[in-house]
């Protein structure tokens, strides 16, 4: 049988993953030194092998969408923005943030007839949250640094990924609301959960207890 | 140039060679397997009023759906589900037939799905559906032909997993919350969200339900899954679901299934139609679900007709990616005679194309103007033997 391979979203979780592994008591030396390569063994305690992927947040769940990754650790924001079918089983607890609306300080946003504009890099997330209020606002998707819209005149506010609010405060920004919590998740592919049911459980559920 | 003139549209792609040999086998295989279980072929139309998948609450998502108009200005979409189709004509063409009735389809249907996402708008499904009859045996007949169906078809491991609609309703029906919760919970059940299902569920009262639906995620496994299960609930809804659901496993156990059928109780089907036993396959190498079906007693009363149903589809393209990547598909046969006529003998070289080919030998009939490129280009498709034709026919072995 295949090693299992697991997908790791590149940079900070990728990061706090290893250190989870460590505690686990697997050997993560190749993925700590691993040079240009992307795909790396990683050993378990008891002489198997499985192969992690470093990847971006966006293509871990692509990867285990299509089973080519029967495991993938990404941040519950790009899970909200992309969607797709796949078990999302562990809450790993690291990585925490928030998505939260935040506009000009000692403007209201929610007041007023006109329709407003909410810069992002998440339109998906976005759209849901003001569907879910009811309320009809103009969404602009922004790739780089998302402050600049409303400084800039573009939107009213923004929604984004609000860690300590120290950039927003630099920025005159305040936050309105609260949109979601975010952590890292443990992702699984359907049919790999299916299909080998015992090798996933127990890693997941070994995965739970360090984290 | 033209844009888009060399490309097919996303999620669609052409079929060449051993890909179109691979899906011929699977769907032979199927049609074969059906066939011999007294099922017999229907074709339903590409394109069907909108109004058959969307009545009321709709049953498959709207934003799935390919839409066009017909000449009335009436919503169409292209065929994306076969079985409310097949409903429809059970319950009108048919219905002086004698019941049960069982069918089989081999059929494109088309989901738009999201863009660049690398998943397939365009898939062949080939399915059955047994009408007209309720109750564990007409059950247990479509659980063992979904096994088979993907055991024929020698695709390496795979599982069918059983579960039971009525499972989940009866669980959440005890809940005292509104249906915008329920509708939540399910979702967060179907993808094994153990974390926001513990988050949901927290904020409720606490009670034997709410710490079951807890723990449905994790119930998927062999017979002990029920056992625990039988432990956790109280309910006779439940214990009815459950006992059933042990008949039919222990049953196909002893048809010497029990290492390619599984229990999950926490399988919820996207597809609202579903009423009673439901169930899935996977195959090794595919992340997709290959068969999905289950009971639906109800749907048919949506066309005047009373009549309770089961039936599956399986997804033929991924058993045929799976049979190419096992080699499990004989390559196409290269063109073996190539009959090429000098220059006055076309006639009778014609006719010995025919000859040949009616003893089974494939042979292609020369356009080339000289018996030169005849060979070369003989050459160039590994043909093995050019037969050059004037008064007589002289063989050249390549």
């Amino acid at each position: 049988m295949k090693p299992m391979r697991i997908a790791l979203t590149k940079g900070r979780l990728e990061k706090d993953t290893l250190a989870l592994f460590d505690r686990m008591g697997l050997d993560t030396s190749a993925v700590r030194d691993k040079g240009r390569r992307l795909i790396l063994p990683v050993n378990l305690p008891d002489g198997s092998i499985f192969e992690v992927v470093l990847a971006k947040a966006a293509d871990v769940i692509t990867y285990v969408e299509h089973g080519v990754c029967d495991l993938g650790v990404v941040g519950k924001d790009t899970i909200a923005e992309y969607g797709g079918s796949f078990y999302e089983v562990l809450d790993l607890g690291f990585g925490r943030c928030r998505f939260a609306l935040a506009a000009p300080k000692d403007t209201d946003f929610f007041e007023g007839y006109t329709t407003k504009t909410v810069a992002s890099k998440y339109p998906n997330v976005s759209s849901t949250y003001f569907g879910k209020k009811g309320m009809d606002v103009r969404i602009v998707k922004i790739e780089g640094s998302v402050e600049l819209a409303p400084l800039l005149g573009l939107s009213d506010a923004i929604i984004d990924i609000v860690e300590t609010g120290s950039t927003l405060q630099e920025n005159g920004l305040d936050v309105i609301e609260d949109v979601m919590p975010v952590s890292a998740r443990l992702i699984v592919n359907i049919a790999c959960m299916k299909l080998r049911k015992k090798e996933i459980e127990s890693f997941v559920s070994h995965m739970e207890e360090e984290s | 140039m033209q844009k888009n003139l060399r490309i097919t549209p996303e999620g669609t792609r052409d079929l060449l060679f051993e890909e179109c040999l691979a899906r011929r086998k699977a769907e032979s295989i199927l049609s074969n397997l059906f066939q011999l279980r007294g099922y017999s072929e229907v074709m339903t139309p590409g394109i069907e009023l909108y109004d058959l998948f969307d009545a009321g609450e709709p049953v498959i998502p709207a934003e799935s759906m390919y839409k066009l108009t017909d000449s009335r200005g009436r919503l169409l979409v292209m065929r994306p589900d076969s079985t409310l189709p097949i409903a429809r004509l059970t319950a009108t063409r048919l219905k002086d037939a004698p019941f049960p009735v069982r069918l089989y389809y081999a059929q494109d249907v088309y989901h738009m799905n999201h863009g660049r996402s690398g998943h397939n708008d365009q898939q062949f499904q080939a399915g059955i559906e047994l009408i007209g009859a309720s109750g564990e045996r007409a059950d247990l007949e479509m659980l063992s032909l979904a096994v088979e169906s993907l055991r024929i078809c020698d695709v390496g491991d795979f599982r069918v997993e059983i579960g039971h609609v009525g499972f989940f309703l009866s669980l959440v029906g005890q809940l005292n919350v509104d249906d915008d919760v329920k509708d939540t919970i399910r979702t967060l059940i179907e993808d094994k969200n153990y974390a926001a299902l513990g988050g949901v569920l927290d904020t409720l009262e606490p009670s034997d339900p709410v710490d079951f639906i807890r723990m449905l995620p994790r119930l998927f496994g062999g017979e002990e899954v029920l056992e625990t299960a039988w432990a956790l609930c109280s309910n006779t809804e439940s214990h009815a679901a459950l006992k059933y659901l042990s008949n039919l496993y222990k049953k196909l156990c002893a048809l010497g299934l029990s290492d390619h059928v599984m229990i999950d109780l926490g399988m919820i089907h996207q597809n609202e139609y579903y009423t009673g036993v439901i169930f899935r396959g996977y195959i090794e190498g595919s992340g997709d679900t290959v068969i999905s079906g289950g009971r639906y007693d109800t749907l048919l009363r949506r066309f005047g007709s009373d009549l309770p149903a089961t039936g599956f589809g399986v997804n033929v393209d991924s058993l045929t990616k799976r049979m190419l990547e096992r080699q499990a598909v004989d390559p196409p046969k290269p063109s073996i005679v190539l009959v090429h006529a000098l220059p006055g003998y076309e006639t009778e070289a014609f006719v010995k194309v025919g000859e040949l080919a009616y003893q089974g030998m494939v042979c292609e009939f020369s356009v080339f103007n000289s018996l030169e490129e005849a060979l070369v280009y003989a050459e160039r498709r590994c043909i093995s033997e050019v037969h050059a034709v004037s008064d007589t026919i002289k063989i050249y072995k390549l």
